[in-house]
């Protein structure tokens, strides 16, 4: 039976990712909420919930209910602190049991604020970690050594996956790689080695940039100025703080969980047009297919080989993902954005216009998926995963 | 014993003290439950099995399962650019506990998740021992 369509994303917004954008983080969230409400024809008056690592403060204040509601001058009836999948979730489940009517998931993130290559919060100085030498890709590159050891993934199969990637926002105007490209998995592998066995293209580099989700009830949606894009389910699974546990495999355990999301929403995977993971690393790419059930464990190497592709059968981020597209400190609500941008065909590339929402479907310019009408977005696969499923109204 | 150790040292809570107390006297020490016998690791308030908080601190084999492992190519900070390239390294121990570490004297070729590997001490400081793992036997 297919799941209601009771709850929607109606506003995204993405500034410009890049790096060194010389702005603060909180001045590109408010740039993207800003931008968000207005994709979705509201104003701050509407929003009554929020989920938000951090708003505009600069009081001291921090992210309470009280301060939100002050900041923006209107009553609050939720607040969380999340981006991207699980506060997608997270909001779904509030606009259901109708604690808040509309809620914006606004996120900024600026190197300026961080130590540059990698995002502060991924290098702790924890008694148990730090001496080490562990690094950022050290941790999820622990994981795919492991995956590689009891499944036999290789690095040609990481490498493909990057490829894509790469090759994706090789054509897309507003990825931080637009035009590097293209590249072969050759390329990949030739890369310079930064934790074995990743290589240097494997590894997303950290930008700057702002974002922001608008979700409301499908009541509130007729108001808006686009359509609706649906959230039919989705799930999640935590199992340890990464970074500071020694990381696992222990997420690929969600796949159960993922499974029944595909029953409550009504669909299954061969119904899937396209995929956004939440590409870290390319180890990120094949462990999300295997945890979301597209394949088995341990079989996301080779499936990934040759179904994640523009014209294979479940495309990978046509945006390019976080390795392409932007890794902005925490690029969470990207990977939604794209699915909801390729459902309206806004999906800048190089056809000639593209701009009118007109694609070629050349893939060497051109990167739309065909028609789609059901997406599954991603949530990071570290000590944790998550996955929503949204459809085009 | 070094003149100087250059790159970071841990910080020991009253919570973790034991455990560093225990590598400066080459033992490898951990929480077990008293109640259920679980041992674990990092350091807790609480047994993750049965949420006592009753325990005592253990000595154990030192001894564990290579569980995986990644060849570092950079460094975490400039402190470590003569190391490179180093083993950072997730032994299981056969306690149960997994725990992040180095695999030193260990060539490459031979470094297999799976492999028995056994802890060695260094002494990064009058206060801290680290405790470094290499292949057993």
């Amino acid at each position: 039976m297919p799941a209601p369509r009771d709850v929607a994303i109606v506003g995204v917004h993405a500034t410009k990712q890049g790096r060194n954008l010389g702005r603060s983080a909180l001045s590109l969230m408010l740039e993207a909420f800003n931008g968000s409400l207005d994709d979705a024809g509201m104003t701050k008056n509407d929003v009554d919930g929020m989920i938000a690592f951090d708003f505009p403060a600069g009081t001291g204040a921090g992210t309470s209910l009280g301060e939100i509601a002050f900041q923006l001058d209107t009553p609050m009836r939720f607040i969380s602190q999340f981006s991207g999948v699980p506060a997608l979730l997270y909001a779904a489940a509030m606009i259901r049991d109708h604690v808040a009517d509309v809620i914006a998931i606004p996120f900024g993130g600026s190197q300026d604020e961080t130590d540059g290559a990698t995002a502060a919060y991924t290098r702790p100085g924890y008694e148990f970690t730090e001496w080490t030498g562990s690094t950022t890709p050290a941790q999820m590159a622990l994981q795919t050594r492991r995956h590689m050891a009891l499944y036999g993934t290789t690095r040609e199969q990481l490498a493909h996956c990057a490829m894509v990637l790469r090759n994706n926002a090789h054509i897309n105007p507003e990825a931080v790689m637009f035009g590097r490209g293209p590249y072969t998995a050759q390329d990949v592998l030739d890369s310079r080695m930064i934790a074995d066995p990743y290589t240097l293209l494997m590894c997303a580099l950290v930008n700057d940039g702002g974002s922001c989700i608008i979700v409301t009830s499908a009541d509130r949606a007729k108001d808006c100025r686009q359509l609706p894009v649906w959230v039919l389910a989705g799930g999640i699974g935590c199992y340890y703080t990464s970074y500071y546990s020694p990381p696992t495999l222990q997420p690929l355990e969600t796949r159960g969980r993922m499974l029944d999301a595909f029953t409550r929403a009504g669909v299954t995977h061969d119904d899937i047009d396209f995929v956004t993971t939440y590409d870290h690393f390319a180890s990120g790419v094949l462990m999300e297919y295997e945890a979301a059930g597209f394949c088995e464990v341990g079989e996301g190497g080779p499936f990934c080989m040759d179904h994640i592709g523009l014209d294979q059968r479940f495309p990978v981020s046509p945006d390019g993902g976080n390795i392409g597209y932007s890794h902005c400190i925490n690029p969470y609500n990207l990977r939604i954005i794209e699915a909801v941008r390729q459902f309206r065909s806004d999906t800048p590339d190089l056809c000639p216009n593209s701009h009118l929402g007109e694609h070629t479907y050349d893939r060497t310019i051109c990167r739309k998926v065909r028609d789609p009408k059901l997406a599954v977005a991603c949530g990071p696969f570290t000590g944790a995963f998550s996955m929503s499923i949204l459809a085009k109204a | 014993m070094p003149v100087e150790w250059a790159k970071p040292l841990p910080h020991p809570t009253a919570l973790s003290q034991p455990f560093w107390d225990g590598t400066r006297q080459r033992e490898l020490r951990l929480q077990r439950c008293t109640a259920c016998a679980t041992y674990r690791f990092p350091p807790l308030v609480l047994c993750r099995n049965c949420l006592s908080e009753d325990h005592e601190w253990v000595p154990t084999t030192g001894i564990g399962t290579l569980y995986s492992y990644v060849i570092q190519h950079r460094p975490a900070t400039p402190a470590f650019i003569e190391d490179l390239p180093y083993v950072v390294a997730i032994v299981e121990l056969d306690e149960g506990p997994l725990m992040l570490t180095n695999i030193v004297d260990c060539p490459f070729d031979d470094l297999n998740v799976g492999m028995r590997v056994a802890v060695t001490y260094v002494d990064a400081s009058s206060d801290i021992t680290l405790y470094p793992f290499t292949p057993a036997g």
